[in-house]
């Protein structure tokens, strides 16, 4: 079965990049947002299983995005993906819910890898 | 990049190049050492490669260097340091040995990042360059900078004392000018007060008369009245009373307006920026310093309908005072002043012109010069124009000229704006 | 003579642009966090195409009122170009003390800016260098000016005329009011050269 991939970043390159690393052979139904309202629209929507989520967005930032959902009962894994890789902001995020941080510019080999260390793709 | 170039060559470049380079690794050991590093600091690279760069350089700022080279193994980026920031990273002699100048070498180092394959940083590689020539430069530039700051300030300190003793020399100035109307103006006012008291004393003679006549006429006998009559020698008396009264009035009239004439000429209460006629401002200095004119000369007026001008009158009035008491002066007996004053665009003029004995080319060029003067040691100060001078051009905006002729006589012309275009200066405010 | 449009980056070459500063800036900021050990914050890249005689106001807009120390460094190589670091907000001691300088005088704070600076500078140009495969070196640090307005930083009749590409990024440390913005500013026709490069990396897209 298909699964559901939130790509959400303000830069359509950046969102292009996550696409083109991802694995070929994953069956994936995949939706794009711009800033995070689009993003949490369609969390709510119930289109969502795996959100990428960037940090640096203008208008309502990541941060803001994974507390919103932390209020909203977290329903879906969400992997953080981000230029910004001061450990810092990993624990951060952390804390907040996501399930991985994970460096721009993304290699497919180290997107590969959390997911399957998640359990995700099979 | 070097496949191209012989290995001999680069060889020979790092080597002898006229700057130093070395090499370490990530434990601070020395990989590399070229030969300027050698001589300058007079250890060979057999002595120091292979050892700990701080090992056989203990004088070295080891923490910050450390730290230094590790962000460049850590962040794989270039770092550089400046002589400006820090004089020289290596104590080495200058090449200055005899000129001097300098205690030691001025040096800007690079530190460079040696990747791997694998993107990691092997070596970091240093340069160091001499720099002393350009900081020495700089530093004698900054040198004079500073020595010129110096000489600005002391000259501003002078300008500042002569700007004083300019203001103290027209202030007194101004006193030696108010005395000398002083005298004047006493004299004015002591003539008719000395008649009119001279009148008073035979007005009460003649009182006592009139008295006594009255008293014969109200009980005495027809000769006691024709003897009163006859000591009061009445139709004298008729005939001098009337005239003593008149007389005296006019005398006292004429105390009156040289007060006025005095109030107007100084504007005590106004020694602000106004609008004033200058045909009145003329008058009024005419009567206050008429006692200089009256033995020498004759004044004839020739005055325009002109239209109010915004000036400090007080000062202006100071100026004619100048040009009139310099006009009487100029003529040796007796001569002519011509006063003049007409509307010329939006410049209103007034001028004195005398018959008296004119100046010489080379007088005339100078005669707004302060101290310059033709009179003999002891009379006056020479300041007199030149005080008249800035209070027309730079405290009004105006022109003050003078045209001669010896032997015929002068003319100055004063110019002034209708508008008030002088300098706002605190000096303004002063007046007379 | 090239006009407005020939020189200007399209919109798609700016979006690419814009990300791969962002990335060039997220590695800036681990740098400092590396060595300070203080969270940074980070703005989105701003880009802009102007007149170089319209630089100093933008600095201004961007940078504020108040005085600011700044840094120049150049980069050169298959880009060329010059980088304004204009740090303001915090006091050049509460840097000192990040950095580990115990009462450090000015002229140590000064070989601070020029270090902070080379290390922003580095590790961002750094960045889009490694992600578009072209090959830059910098050159040394200087400072440009210190406790300066920004509109006073580049003398106007020296600059050289015509249009220029203006990257901003600002960092932010949050817990000291210490702000500093890093401006990239590429010459028009340096600009045509990193178009190329940003169009190759589109298309590998």
């Amino acid at each position: 079965m298909a699964v559901s991939i939130l790509v959400v970043d303000d830069s359509p390159i950046a969102r292009k990049m996550l696409i083109r690393s991802l694995p070929p052979d994953w069956d994936v139904e995949i939706t794009q947002a711009s800033n995070g309202f689009e993003a949490l629209a369609a969390y709510r929507a119930g289109k969502v299983d795996v959100m990428f989520l960037d940090l640096t967005m203008p208008d309502m930032d990541g941060y803001q995005v994974l507390e919103t959902l932390r209020k909203e009962d977290l329903n879906c894994l969400v992997i953080v993906v981000s230029a910004d890789v001061q450990e810092l902001a990993q624990e951060r995020v952390k804390r907040l819910g996501a399930i991985s941080f994970i460096r721009k510019p993304i290699t497919s080999d180290g997107l590969g890898e959390v997911l399957r260390q998640y359990g995700i793709v099979v | 990049m070097p496949d191209t170039v012989p290995a001999d060559l680069l060889g020979f470049i790092v080597e002898r190049i006229e700057v130093g380079i070395f090499a370490v690794d990530r434990d601070y050991r020395v990989v590399l050492w070229n030969r300027f590093m050698a001589t300058r600091s007079q250890r060979s690279a057999a002595e120091v490669v292979g050892r700990n760069l701080f090992e056989s350089f203990p004088e070295l700022p080891r923490k910050w260097l450390e730290r230094k080279i590790d962000s460049v193994f850590v962040l794989k980026n270039y770092a550089f340091t400046s002589w400006e920031q820090r004089p020289f990273l290596f104590r080495f002699h200058h090449n200055r040995p005899i000129t001097g100048g300098v205690d030691a070498m001025r040096q800007n180092c690079t530190f460079l990042p040696q990747k791997n394959g694998n993107g990691e940083v092997e070596l970091v590689c240093v340069t160091v360059a001499d720099f002393t020539d350009t900081a020495m430069f700089q530093g004698r530039l900054n040198e004079s900078i500073a020595q010129l700051e110096i000489e600005k300030h002391g000259q501003q300190v002078l300008i500042e004392k002569l700007e004083n003793a300019q203001n103290q020399l027209m202030q007194s100035e101004k006193l030696a000018a108010i005395g000398q109307l002083a005298a004047g103006v006493a004299h004015e006012i002591n003539n008719p007060i000395g008649f009119v008291t001279s009148n008073f004393g035979t007005l009460k003679t003649y009182a006592g008369h009139l008295l006594a006549i009255i008293d014969a006429y109200e009980g005495g006998t027809a000769s006691s009245l024709e003897q009163a009559r006859h000591d009061a020698d009445l139709d004298f008396l008729r005939e001098d009373l009337p005239i003593l009264i008149k007389e005296s009035q006019e005398g006292l009239g004429r105390v009156t307006k040289i007060v006025q004439d005095l109030k107007d000429y100084s504007r005590v209460n106004d020694a602000g920026r106004q609008l004033a006629d200058l045909n009145a401002g003329m008058e009024s200095t005419l009567n206050v310093v008429w006692n200089e004119l009256k033995y020498k000369a004759e004044v004839v007026r020739d005055l325009s309908d002109i239209p109010p001008v915004d000036c400090i009158p007080a000062q202006i009035n100071q100026v004619f005072t100048n040009l009139l008491i310099n006009a009487a002066q100029a003529i040796p007996e007796r001569g002519k002043i011509s006063i003049r004053s007409w509307l010329d665009g939006d410049m209103v003029c007034v001028e004195v012109e005398d018959t008296g004995l004119g100046m010489a080319e080379e007088v005339r060029r100078r005669i707004f010069e302060p101290f310059f003067t033709t009179k003999p040691v002891g009379k006056g100060t020479g300041l007199g124009l030149s005080i008249s001078y800035d209070i027309v051009v730079k405290k009004h905006g105006g022109r003050l000229e003078v045209t001669s002729e010896l032997g015929k006589g002068s003319c100055f012309r004063i110019c002034l704006p209708r508008e008030f275009k002088g300098a706002t200066d605190p000096d303004v405010r002063s007046g007379l | 003579m090239t006009t407005q449009e020939d020189t200007d980056l399209t919109e798609d070459q700016r979006d690419a642009l814009q990300e791969i500063a962002n990335i060039g800036m997220g590695q800036a900021g681990s740098s400092i966090a590396k060595i300070w050990g203080e969270f940074v914050s980070l703005s989105v890249p701003r880009i802009a195409h102007v007149e170089r005689c319209a630089i100093p106001a933008m600095l201004t807009r961007l940078v504020g009122d108040g005085t600011v120390n700044a840094v120049r460094q150049a980069f050169h190589g298959q880009l060329r170009g010059e980088v304004v670091v204009a740090f303001s907000g915090g006091r050049g001691d509460q840097l000192a003390e990040l950095m580990g300088y115990d009462d450090a005088d000015s002229v140590e704070e000064q070989e601070l800016l020029l270090d902070v600076a080379n290390i922003l500078v580095g590790a961002c140009l750094g960045s889009v260098a490694e992600t578009l495969t072209v090959d830059i070196g910098f050159s040394a640090p200087s400072v440009m000016g210190l406790d300066i307005a920004p509109s006073k930083l580049i003398r106007p009749d020296e600059l050289m005329t015509g249009r220029a590409l203006f990257l901003e990024v600002r960092f932010a440390l949050e817990k000291k009011s210490f702000t500093s913005h890093l401006i990239i500013l590429m010459p028009c026709d340096e600009v045509f050269v990193l178009g190329s490069a940003l169009d190759k990396f589109l298309t590998s897209l």
